[in-house]
């Protein structure tokens, strides 16, 4: 085993592709850029929206984009859409968006079809089976009639987005999505409550006389004051269980006299803050004196059918969920170490010598991991067995309590108007606490429309101002039998009936701003679902730009 | 007729023309078209592209622009309107000339400068002001200057101040009625505390590659080249720094130093996508465009997007802050220990996120305590760095403090711990 750190690769100045796209790699590294680079987005309606959400993904650089539309460019498109110009009013939308997008990144690929979404799936449906298709993600834009939304296939991401006036709704299906590397706010696992022995021998080195005073033989003041505070607590906790017959202090009021039993033993004497690891120890009392637990979302994924029954089919990350766990399993219930440790006071070699520790264990977990994933991969007979990746699964094991498997229901179940799980979400909703000023109302409002627009293929409100009451009264009639298929039966409430309203005034319209940030919300969580970095959304996200927020629902 | 009233304007124009269900009672839309046309606006800053292009489609016909920087090849992962072949040009004229050339029938007059060239005069002519600044010195001068425009007898001098920030996944918009609702000073305290290492972990103790580069940058490079000015935007510079970082790093066994880190450190890289900069221009402009029309009721105040972790936002209403130097009358009070000497209440004071100075000025009633310049009062006011805190001002005495980094004086009262 290896036991230095892992040296700094040489790296000199950044490529010029790095230079470009510096700003994101901070996010999603080279390994996310990858992912982006491979995909190519399909976007079904050349809306306002669905030119921003393009430009979006364009500028941080997707592989390549296909704009699929059949009008021609109107007068007031112009109004709407930055991606179209004077010289393209009568020409196609698909040409001419896809056009003037393709200039905003030359390392893109972009291309059209004049075509729409109803006639691919019955004429060209090769262009959307998941097995035959070169398109990996879906952007489809509102109005797409009911027959046709329910033909989705639901083996490709999908992204379904309305935006109407002040409103925007992004519906997300993908087939099950999971992530590593989910971004928590620290990766750190201190493990205080349960140190190895490795650990446990570097407490005793470097705490041997620490609580001797100098002048009797101890650390000298300067030595005191930089021993790294993570050392202090596992010193303080071995004299805490020989005081409490082997127990740790688990509850709050044993911490606070654990947190003073601290205290006592810091220096006084000394002159300014050279204390300062004593507060670093005891400001961590709280939050870190705990025992190593699982989170609820890694469980979620170690207990995943998918996980208990891996197939020579599954994905990589099946496999090394089940080898985590059987790790796990046989570890008292410890997943791998992280590895992570947060800075402290210290001197440097002292620090460096309490990461090691924590970065060799880390290792050595990986290491053991990855035995289990080759014996898996090889008693499988899966195709990747002889492509195993170290990296990967150190990955892994780095993230191993912050993984998440997300399971989306398909659009199809939702405007099926027979969905039980969809029904009860939205009655939860209606039924909620906050159920008043909830964005719910918008979701609803919009179902109505969608109806509307299946019914009479055109939007409600698309008419002269005088016609728009009867549009109104139509509108809610189709709210009204949406509400009783989800069993709501108290009628169509206040919000409700103003966000109806509201979709009858922008008579099927976008406004530029609401589609722009439509573009943005939408660009964020198909960025998300392609790097399998950071959490999207499950499934539906609200923005209400009348009163600036959003909501999310599992519909 | 309204130009809002051409075929090109139809969606806009009719969401405008029917009152809205959130409406206020008086919506008057005829009214509201000519004013939105007739609405002289103002933008700044790295959203600015994304805000031209916004307020260009929103109706406005009359947009000023200020922008001092030039195009840099790492904002094309996001400033839209910017190509390779720009790299270098002034960012505020190339983005004018692009949007007037897409959207017939707008005017957008571009400034190559600092918003802080022009004066008073200048933003009165302004309906609204929108800005997505990066930097918290310009905002915080933006937000003062329109803060003391305000006359109370003047309804017209009080403009509405729309500011929008991005980092990463998350990002915040806010609507400012100067005076009347909380400014950007009062939310100060909102931004992550400036933990600076100190000097003697970088000179002695390293433990992190961050230490490592800073150690290069702050005392390595003065030390070598005395006089010579770091430029991060040096490619030769960066590498020098990288280089000594790096040696350093190896002979203090610490892993992590790269080139990457190295410019992120030093030049203070904040993350940026256009997806994000997308949402909260927009945001601020769907603010701009509530507020010129009346066509729905405007953010009162604040909204936060956070979208690392599905999408949240919290939209609230930030209170004004009583003692805000800016928009309040009074000193604030401050806790000082009267041990301290001088310099170790400088320091302190530049920790305070609500704070936020860098070469402090300052004085009481009846002496002057430090002067960064000029160099005669500098050196007799020097001595009093070292100076306890209880031998130079009393209980409750007020201290003012100018700094180039404050657009307006600060006022404390020190309370003795």
């Amino acid at each position: 085993m290896d036991t230095s750190p892992p040296s700094s690769a040489p790296s000199s100045a950044p490529s010029s592709k790095e230079k470009k796209y510096d700003r994101q790699l901070r996010l999603w590294g080279a390994n996310g850029q990858n992912r982006l680079e491979q995909a190519h987005i399909a976007l079904f309606g050349a809306t306002a929206a669905g030119c921003e959400v393009l430009k979006n993904l364009i500028l941080p650089s997707i592989g390549r984009f296909t704009v699929i539309d059949d009008k021609l460019v109107e007068e007031a498109d112009l109004g709407i859409n930055f991606f179209l110009d004077q010289d393209s009013v009568g020409k196609p939308r698909a040409e001419r968006t896809a056009a003037l997008l393709g200039e905003l990144n030359p390392d893109v690929v972009g291309g059209f079809r004049s075509d729409n979404l109803e006639n691919m799936l019955s004429h060209t449906p090769e262009l959307l089976d998941p097995r035959t298709t070169e398109f990996t993600h879906l952007l489809v834009m509102s109005p797409v009639p009911t027959p046709i939304l329910l033909q989705l296939p639901t083996g490709i991401p999908t992204f379904f987005v309305n935006s109407l006036g002040f409103v925007t709704t992004l519906r997300i299906y993908s087939p099950t999505h999971t992530i590593i590397e989910t971004h928590p706010d620290s990766l750190v696992d201190l493990r205080l409550f349960n140190p190895w022995p490795e650990l446990s021998a570097l407490v005793l080195e470097k705490t041997r006389n620490l609580d001797v005073p100098e002048s009797e033989g101890g650390m000298s003041d300067h030595q005191h004051g930089h021993v790294p505070y993570v050392l202090l607590l596992l010193k303080y906790l071995e004299d805490w269980k020989q005081l409490h017959d082997g127990h740790l202090p688990g509850t709050y009021s044993e911490k606070t006299q654990f947190k003073s039993m601290v205290m006592d033993k810091m220096r006084t004497n000394v002159p300014g803050a050279s204390e300062e690891n004593y507060e670093e120890a005891i400001g961590a009392v709280m939050k870190n004196l705990r025992n190593a637990e699982i989170s609820s979302e890694t469980k979620e994924v170690l207990d995943n059918p998918k996980c208990l029954n891996i197939t020579s089919e599954s994905d990589d990350f099946w496999i090394i969920a089940r080898a985590v766990k059987d790790f796990t399993d046989s570890n008292n219930g410890f997943l791998p170490l992280s590895g992570a440790t947060p800075d402290m006071k210290a001197e440097s070699h002292g620090y460096v010598a309490l990461q090691n520790i924590y970065r060799v264990k880390a290792h050595s977990d990986a290491a053991a991991v990855e035995e289990i994933v080759r014996d898996y991969m090889n008693r499988l007979q899966h195709p990747h067995r002889d492509q195993i990746d170290s990296d990967v699964i150190q990955l892994f094991c780095r993230h191993a309590n912050f993984l998440r498997c997300l399971n989306y229901r398909s659009i199809a179940d939702e405007y099926s108007n027979s969905n039980d799980e969809h029904n009860k979400a939205v009655l939860a909703a209606l039924e909620n606490w906050d159920a008043e000023d909830s964005l719910i109302h918008n979701y609803v409002a919009l179902r109505g429309y969608q109806e509307f627009y299946t019914s009479h293929g055109r939007a409600p409100g698309d008419t002269s101002s005088e016609d728009c009451d009867a549009d109104y009264d139509e509108i809610k009639r189709f709210v009204c039998q949406y509400l009783e298929s989800v069993g709501y039966t108290k009628g169509v409430g206040v919000r409700c009936e103003k966000m109806l309203k509201e979709v009858v005034r922008a008579g099927g319209g976008e406004l530029h701003v609401t589609a722009s940030l439509a573009g943005g919300i939408v660009a964020q969580e198909v960025i998300k679902i392609i790097t399998q970095q950071y959490v999207p959304v499950n499934n539906t996200v609200v923005f209400d730009g009348i009163g600036s927020r959003t909501q999310t629902f599992e519909l | 007729m309204a130009i809002i009233d051409t075929p090109q304007w139809k969606y806009l124009n009719r969401i405008l023309s029917r009152k809205g269900p959130f409406a206020d009672d008086d919506y008057d839309n005829e009214m509201q078209k000519t004013f939105l046309e007739h609405t002289k606006v103002f933008g700044a800053g790295g959203l600015g592209c994304e805000i031209l292009k916004n307020l260009a489609l929103s109706g406005f016909k009359d947009i000023h622009v200020i922008d001092m920087d030039t195009i840099d090849v790492s904002n094309l992962n996001r400033q839209f309107l910017f190509r390779a072949s720009d790299v270098g040009k002034p960012k505020a004229t190339v983005a004018a000339s692009f949007v007037m050339s897409r959207v017939k029938g707008i005017t957008i007059t571009p400034y190559y400068g600092a918003i802080q060239d022009k004066d008073q005069d200048y933003y009165m002519q302004f309906k609204i002001i929108i800005c997505g600044l990066d930097s918290v010195e310009a905002r915080r001068w933006i937000n003062a200057t329109l803060v003391d425009m305000v006359d109370i007898n003047r309804p017209e001098s009080l403009k509405p101040l729309i500011d929008g920030g991005t980092e990463g996944f998350k990002g915040q918009s806010r609507v400012i009625l100067p005076t009347l609702s909380s400014c950007y000073e009062c939310s100060l305290d909102m931004l992550t505390p400036q933990t600076a290492v100190p000097i003697c972990t970088l000179a002695t103790i390293p433990r992190q590659p961050a230490h490592c580069v800073e150690w290069a940058s702050i005392l390595e490079w003065p030390r070598i080249f005395k006089d010579k000015k770091l430029d991060n935007d040096d490619p030769g510079h960066v590498q020098w720094i990288y280089e000594q970082a790096l040696k350093r790093a190896q002979e203090f066994n610490i892993s992590g130093v790269t080139y990457s880190l190295t410019q992120g450190v030093i030049k203070n890289i904040i993350p940026a996508i256009a997806s994000t900069n997308a949402i909260i221009a927009a945001s601020c402009c769907n603010e701009a465009l509530k507020i010129a029309t009346g066509a729905n009721p405007f953010l009162n105040n604040y909204m936060m997007y956070t979208g690392d972790e599905s999408v949240y936002t919290h939209t609230f209403e930030h209170e004004k802050k009583d003692g805000c130097p800016v928009c309040g009358d009074l000193a604030s009070d401050y806790m000082v220990n009267p041990e301290w000497t001088l310099q170790e209440f400088i320091d302190r004071l530049k920790e305070k996120p609500e704070v936020q100075i860098k070469k402090p000025t300052m004085v009481t009633e009846r002496r002057k305590l430090y002067y960064q310049g000029p160099p005669q009062l500098n050196e007799q006011t020097r001595p009093n760095l070292v100076k306890k805190m209880k031998d130079l001002v009393d209980n409750g005495e007020e201290i003012a403090i100018t700094d180039p980094g404050l657009p307006f004086s600060l006022r404390l009262n020190v309370i003795f711990s």
